[in-house]
């Protein structure tokens, strides 16, 4: 592999790109492929099959070729409300893992870059906040405040934008009364199901560490189902 | 969705090539069976021997080193090697799996 193709990989997985390396295995020259962008002329006879296995994202050998794609996954983006003592955890976790994690708390003194550093934090109220984060089908949610202030605006949000995971922290009782602040303000009970709340995986364990764990857990499942 | 870790291990081969070391990269290109290790998966070693990451569940990582310290001093760039189920004798190399990977081999240089 060339130099200049190993710090371009490096630059592109941190400005979060999406894109497959191509290796000649016959010479070991390496190419970046964008599924935008013109094809190298080199590549140009396998368009076809690497355009395919781009799509399934699958790694591996290109057929009737000489040629090997391995694929880099933009980072999952991942939005958490409340920059509190579990949310260090969970960013402390997740780091092997590929999540974009941004975290909302418009109380100044939780939301600081020195409790939360090589974060992004949003120090404001979570409807300003999505102004400048916003979600979508493809963003998780994680509303771990316990604050209907400052949860409860988040989570009609993803809603809304229909995010593939949304958890909510708080007891059974409290999400029973969520569930219902929800149904006054016109959401639909089968939406209203698909939240996560009491979050987190069931395992036993009540600290902080161990709920941003059972959290990453049921985040992945839901990750892998979709 | 298809999620992957955040794979560090180029960032770490850049951090050996800043320290002026000879960087071999080590990819699963192909698998057959069952193999530990998915089609992709990564290993770098330097000249000192350093390794990091992995290509099998540790039944060939040793032997891939010992491979990538051999195409440090060579005039070549590049090679593929691969690995089979282990036999009968435990002191052999080889997938105790069952499985069958194919391994590249390339050095990071100016020009391919």
């Amino acid at each position: 592999m060339q130099l200049n193709i190993l710090q371009e990989i490096i630059n592109l997985k941190n400005s979060k790109k999406e894109f497959s390396v191509i290796t000649d295995t016959k010479t070991s020259k390496t190419y970046i492929f964008f599924a935008n962008k013109p094809i190298d002329i080199n590549l140009k006879s396998f368009e076809t099959e690497i355009n395919k296995l781009y799509n399934s994202r699958k790694d591996g050998m290109i057929k009737d070729s000489d040629l090997f794609i391995k694929h880099y996954h933009r980072p999952i983006k991942v939005v958490i409300v409340g920059a509190v003592h579990i949310s260090q955890y969970f960013v402390e976790y997740a780091k092997p893992l590929n999540l974009d994690i941004n975290i909302i708390d418009p109380r100044g003194y939780f939301a600081s870059e020195k409790r939360f550093p090589n974060v992004r934090i949003i120090n404001l109220w979570p409807q300003e906040a999505f102004q400048h984060c916003p979600l979508d089908d493809k963003t998780a949610l994680i509303a771990l405040t316990h604050d209907p202030k400052i949860d409860d605006p988040a989570i009609h949000e993803a809603l809304k934008l229909k995010c593939f995971y949304i958890g909510a922290l708080g007891s059974k009782k409290t999400h029973e009364n969520r569930c219902k602040r929800l149904m006054e303000n016109g959401f639909k009970e089968d939406d209203i199901k698909k939240i996560f709340g009491p979050i987190g995986i069931k395992f036993g364990g009540r600290s902080a560490p161990e709920i941003a764990l059972s959290i990453i857990f049921q985040l992945m499942t839901e990750i892998y189902k979709k | 969705m298809i999620n992957t870790f955040d794979e560090k291990i180029l960032d770490e081969a850049q951090q050996w090539i800043e320290q002026k070391k000879t960087v071999i990269l080590a990819t699963v290109i192909q698998t057959w069976g069952s193999s530990p290790r998915p089609i992709g998966s990564l290993m770098i070693v330097n000249d000192s021997g350093d390794f990091s990451g992995s290509v099998s569940g540790g039944c060939v990582e040793g032997e891939v080193v010992r491979q990538c310290m051999d195409l440090i001093k060579d005039k070549d760039k590049f090679k593929k090697i691969e690995f089979k189920v282990s036999d009968e004798s435990a002191w052999n190399v080889g997938l105790a799996c069952g499985g069958e990977i194919a391994i590249f081999l390339e050095k990071f240089s100016d020009a391919a």
